[in-house]
C-alpha cells in the first residue's frame, strides 16, 4: 500500500521534470529563431546589437547541458524568466494574478468533490431510485462544455435575473480590505465557481458511485448489516473511511484539471487571473510568459498530487502500520 | 432493457448520421453560400432560422459548414490517439524494462495538466488544422493506453496465449496476431469515448481563440460570438446553439456507447 504512494510520488516528479525539460525544449526545437522565442520579440523588430545581445544573454551558442543548466539555474532562484513585452519577472507577474485562480479552482474543486463523495455514497451504496436517476442525469451533464455551462448562468443569472455580476472579481466601488470588500468577492466568484463545479462534477461522482459500488461487495458491508446496522452508519461510518484513500487521490489530481477550466472560465467572467494571462500571452506571442504559466500550473497539479499521496501514507492505516508485526 | 440499449443506439446513431449528412452535404440543409450577407444581427426568422451574425453571415449556414471542420478534428485526432494508445497500451503491458517505461509515460501524461500544455504547446507550433488535430491526440491518447494495458494484462494470462508462446511464436506475432484482436470491444468502446473527448478538447481550444480561423469549427463561432458583443446584443441564437451542438454531438457518442458497452455484459 505504501509502495503504491511512493511510486505516485516518483511518478509526480517524473512528470514536473518532463514539463521542464518540455519547457527547455520547445523554443530551442521548433523551427524558427529561439531568440525571437525566448525574447517574444520579432526577428525584424530587433537591431543587429540587440540581437547580439539577447543571443549572448540567453546563452544561445553554449551547448545543449550548459544552456539547461542555466535554465535551471533560472528556474531555481526564482526569476523564471524575464517577460520583455511585461517588462517584468515572469514570476511577479504571475504571482500578481495567481490568487484569483487559485481562489476559483481551489473551491471548485472542494466543492465539487464534496459532492461527488456524498451523491456517490448515496448513489453507489444501495441499487435504488437515487442511483437510476443520477447516472443519466450525470451522463448528460457531463457533454455539456464548461464555457456553455458558464454562458447559460451568465445569460439566466445574470442578463435576465439580474442576480449576480457577470465580470469581474470586485465591484469597483468596494475598497480592499475588511468585510465588505470579502463578502463582495464572495459574490462575485459565486458564478465562475458554480460553472466550474458543474463541469467537474459529472466524471468526479461516477468515479466516486463506482468506488463506493465495488466497496458494497466487500465482507465488511455485509457483516455491518447483518448486524442490523442503519444504512446511513454503513455509509458515513464503514464506507466512508474505506473510499477515503482514493477519494484523496482523487482530490488530487483534480487540481491539475481545475486549472485548465479554470483558463475557460477566466475568459468567460473577464476575470484577471493566471488562465486569462496565458490566453492574453498567446495572443501577445509573449513566449516566456506562457511557458511560466505552465510551470507554475503543472507545479501546483504536481504539488497536489504529492500532498495528497504524504497525507495518504500517514492517515491511511493499511499504508502507516504496513510492516509492523 | 434490450429496448432501452436499442433506443440508445438508435437516437445516437439518427443524430450522429444527421450530423455526417451536414458536413458532407452541406448544400443540401443550407442554400445559402458560406460567405453570403446579408443584413447583420438578425433575429431568427423562416429565411434565416437561426438568424445572421455581425458580419451578416447566416449562423445556420455557418453551423452546418462547421459541423465538417469539428467532426473533421473530432475523428482524425481520435483516430490518431487510438492507435498512439493501443500501440503504447501493449508495450506497457510487457514485463521487462521497456514496459514500466511505458507505464511510466502513461501515468506521467495522467498527471499533466492536459488543458494547459495544448495550449502552451500550440503556441508554439501554430495554428493550423493539421497541428491541432497532432496536438489533441498527443495529449488524447492516454485514456486509451491504460483500458488497453489493462484488457492486455488479462489476456496475457489466458491459456492460449501461454500456448503461442509455447509453440514458439515470436512476441510480435503474438501482440498483432492473437492480442491485438482480441481488444476490439475496448478499443471499440473507447473510440467511442475518444471522439467525444476530442470533440471537447477542441472546442476549448477554439473557444479560446486557439485554432485554425479559416476553417472554423463550432467553437470558434461560440469564440467570435463571444468576442464581438453577442452577449451585449442579446444574440443568444448564436452563442448558445453552437455549444448545444457540441453537447448534441459529444451526447450522440456517449448513447452509442451505452449501447456498445451492455452487449458485452
Amino acid at each position: 500500500m505504501r509502495k503504491k504512494y511512493i511510486k505516485n510520488i516518483i511518478v509526480c516528479v517524473v512528470c514536473f521534470l518532463f514539463i521542464i525539460l518540455l519547457n527547455f525544449a520547445l523554443p530551442r526545437l521548433i523551427p524558427g529563431d529561439p531568440v525571437a522565442y525566448l525574447t517574444g520579440m520579432d526577428e525584424q523588430s530587433m537591431s543587429a546589437e540587440q540581437y547580439k545581445f539577447y543571443r549572448s544573454a540567453l546563452h544561445i551558442d553554449e551547448n545543449a547541458f550548459v544552456q539547461f543548466g542555466y535554465y535551471l539555474k533560472e528556474i531555481f532562484t526564482g526569476g523564471l524568466g524575464y517577460s520583455f513585452r511585461k517588462q517584468s519577472d515572469v514570476a511577479a507577474v504571475i504571482g500578481s494574478r495567481i490568487d484569483a485562480t487559485l481562489q476559483i479552482s481551489l473551491t471548485a474543486v472542494v466543492i465539487s468533490c464534496l459532492l461527488a463523495l456524498v451523491w456517490g455514497l448515496a448513489a453507489g451504496s444501495k441499487r435504488g431510485i437515487v442511483d437510476k436517476i443520477s447516472m443519466p442525469v450525470n451522463a448528460i451533464a457531463s457533454t455539456f462544455p464548461v464555457f456553455l455551462i458558464g454562458m447559460t448562468l451568465i445569460i439566466a443569472l445574470s442578463f435576465d435575473l439580474k442576480l449576480f455580476p457577470y465580470s469581474g472579481l470586485n465591484s469597483p466601488d468596494v475598497t480592499q480590505g475588511g468585510a465588505a470588500y470579502f463578502f463582495d468577492r464572495i459574490y462575485h466568484l459565486i458564478l465562475p465557481v458554480t460553472s466550474l463545479t458543474a463541469a467537474m462534477l459529472p466524471s468526479r461522482f461516477l468515479l466516486m458511485r463506482n468506488t463506493v459500488r465495488t466497496a458494497m461487495s466487500e465482507r465488511y458491508v455485509l457483516f455491518a448489516r447483518q448486524r442490523g446496522l442503519s444504512m446511513h452508519r454503513i455509509r458515513y461510518s464503514y464506507l466512508l473511511k474505506n473510499v477515503a484513500p482514493p477519494f484523496a487521490t482523487m482530490v488530487g489530481m483534480s487540481v491539475g484539471a481545475s486549472i485548465g477550466g479554470s483558463v475557460i472560465v477566466e475568459n468567460l467572467f473577464s476575470i484577471n487571473g493566471m488562465g486569462s494571462l496565458l490566453t492574453d500571452a498567446v495572443y501577445a506571442l509573449d513566449y516566456p510568459l506562457i511557458q511560466g504559466v505552465l510551470f507554475v500550473s503543472a507545479s501546483i497539479a504536481v504539488v497536489s498530487i504529492i500532498l495528497t499521496d504524504i497525507i495518504c501514507i500517514i492517515a491511511d492505516p493499511k499504508a502507516r502500520l504496513e510492516g509492523r508485526k | 432493457m434490450k429496448k432501452e440499449r436499442l433506443i440508445a443506439l438508435i437516437l445516437g446513431c439518427t443524430i450522429l448520421v444527421l450530423f455526417v449528412l451536414m458536413s458532407a452535404f452541406p448544400s443540401v440543409f443550407t442554400h445559402y453560400g458560406q460567405k453570403e450577407m446579408f443584413d447583420s444581427w438578425l433575429s431568427p426568422s423562416a429565411a434565416h432560422p437561426l438568424g445572421t451574425n455581425d458580419m451578416g453571415y447566416d449562423i445556420f449556414t455557418e453551423l452546418v459548414y462547421g459541423s465538417g471542420q469539428t467532426l473533421l478534428i473530432g475523428i482524425a485526432s481520435s483516430l490518431i490517439a487510438m492507435l498512439l494508445g493501443t500501440v503504447i497500451g501493449i508495450l506497457a503491458a510487457m514485463n521487462n524494462f521497456a514496459g514500466h517505461v511505458f507505464n511510466g509515460i502513461i501515468n506521467v501524461f495522467m498527471l499533466l495538466p492536459k488543458l494547459v500544455c495544448l495550449i502552451v504547446v500550440a503556441a508554439f507550433l501554430g495554428r493550423s488544422q493539421i497541428a491541432t488535430i497532432l496536438l489533441i491526440a498527443a495529449f488524447g491518447w492516454v485514456g486509451t493506453a491504460r483500458a488497453v494495458r489493462a484488457r492486455t494484462l488479462k489476456i496475457k494470462n489466458s491459456v492460449f496465449i501461454e500456448n503461442c508462446v509455447i509453440q514458439g511464436y515470436s512476441k510480435v506475432h503474438i501482440a498483432m496476431r492473437h492480442v491485438l484482436p482480441n481488444l476490439y470491444d475496448v478499443l471499440f468502446s473507447r473510440m467511442v469515448s475518444s471522439v467525444s473527448g476530442c470533440v471537447m478538447m477542441e472546442s476549448s481550444l477554439s473557444f479560446l481563440g486557439i485554432g485554425d480561423l479559416y476553417n472554423p469549427t463550432w467553437g470558434t463561432m461560440i469564440n467570435l460570438a463571444f468576442r464581438r458583443g453577442a452577449f451585449i446584443r442579446r444574440a443568444y441564437n448564436w452563442l448558445l446553439v453552437p455549444g448545444a451542438a457540441i453537447s448534441l454531438l459529444v451526447l450522440a457518442f456517449w448513447l452509442i456507447g451505452l449501447a456498445v458497452k451492455k452487449r458485452e455484459a
